[in-house]
């Protein structure tokens, strides 16, 4: 009995596993070299659900793994690089989908929180996807325009659920939502 | 708190102009063990880079024709590369034609060797005299060449 209880454990908590983001790759930018500095390393590193921090040169990015179980914070990465004196040029998410249904300009449930496709086809994510965070300082001004632009909805200038994006009336007006594409 | 806060600091305080290096011992490439103190008697740069970083690759470039110039006159270059990826450090060694001393350790920015000397950015180096005193932090090309030029007379 006791295996069994265990083992069913075991499962729902690989399946809760799953629906997580597992690692991420992010493009810092600034007036020096972000990878050969040790603070953006360093505020990166203290976050609790960060397991480690690499620089990659192919990409010139930081490849950052998660902690399995954890909560990913996606602003709490920013804020680090921000707290370094660097800004983010690029986010990049990896995570494992189970048939997730993704259009243009609509929310979609993962890990917890809701986010906000734009910039994407209608089609359902299924297995390991990499999706680009297109919230406002998750990219160069410019580019995040593109993306803001193809929607009407406000929440895409704040990042926080407004009237406008509520859905069945389920969020109230300060949950953060972020925007992504694949 | 403040105490244990200043002993950390004092512990591992970057080399400053006119202090003694700290030694070193690490493994190169092949598995040998190299002392920064057996390099005493020659000018020596202490070397922090890592492949990923793009301008200790550009400097990698620029110190191989002094190396070339002044290594037989009494000049040692004592690289220690803050690279992870051993094979992205060996990549980067023939890439740049490295043939002077080769040095990593486990554990990136927080290695022992990085922690020990301080290292918050690179590339970061240090050129030492020959009595292992510093006698310049973060040194151009040009600027090592002069002071080369000086005492390996």
């Amino acid at each position: 009995m006791k295996k069994i209880i265990l083992s069913c454990l075991l499962l729902v908590m690989g399946t809760g596993l799953f629906a997580q983001f597992s690692r991420a790759t992010l493009q810092a930018s600034g007036l020096t070299c972000a990878l050969c500095t040790k603070a953006i390393n360093k505020s990166l590193e203290q976050l609790d659900f960060v397991s480690s921090v690499n620089a990659d040169i192919k990409t010139s990015s930081f490849l950052i793994h998660f902690k399995p179980g954890a909560a990913v914070d996606i602003d709490a990465l920013r804020n680090g690089v921000e707290d370094a004196g660097f800004s983010v040029a690029k986010l990049q998410l990896t995570g494992t989908f189970n048939a997730m249904a993704v259009a243009q300009d609509e929310h979609a449930d993962y890990d917890g929180k809701t986010f906000h496709f734009l910039g994407v086809k209608k089609q359902v994510l299924n297995g390991e996807q990499v999706v680009t965070v297109v919230d406002k300082n998750f990219l160069p001004a410019k580019e995040f325009k593109k993306y803001s632009k193809t929607t009407s909805m406000s929440c895409v200038e704040t990042g926080r659920m407004d009237n406008c994006c509520t859905k069945g009336g389920k969020a109230n007006n300060s949950t953060r939502i972020y925007h992504l594409t694949l | 708190m403040t105490v244990l806060a200043t002993l950390t600091a004092i512990c591992y305080a970057q080399p400053k102009i006119g202090e003694q290096a700290p030694e070193i011992v690490l493994k190169g490439l092949n598995g040998k063990e190299y002392r920064l103190s057996d390099t005493r008697g020659k000018y020596v740069l202490v070397d922090f880079w890592a492949s990923w970083c793009a301008p200790c690759r550009k400097s990698n470039r620029q110190l191989g024709p002094l190396y070339d110039l002044f290594h037989k006159k009494g000049f040692e270059i004592f690289g220690i590369s803050l690279d992870e990826d051993i094979n992205a450090w060996k990549k980067a060694i023939a890439a740049d034609k490295i043939n002077w001393v080769q040095t990593r350790e486990d554990g990136g920015w927080n290695a022992p060797v990085a922690v020990a000397w301080n290292i918050e950015q690179l590339p970061t180096s240090f050129l030492l005299d020959r009595n292992g005193r510093v006698i310049s932090i973060d040194p151009s090309a040009f600027e090592i060449e002069q002071v080369l030029r000086q005492g390996l007379k």
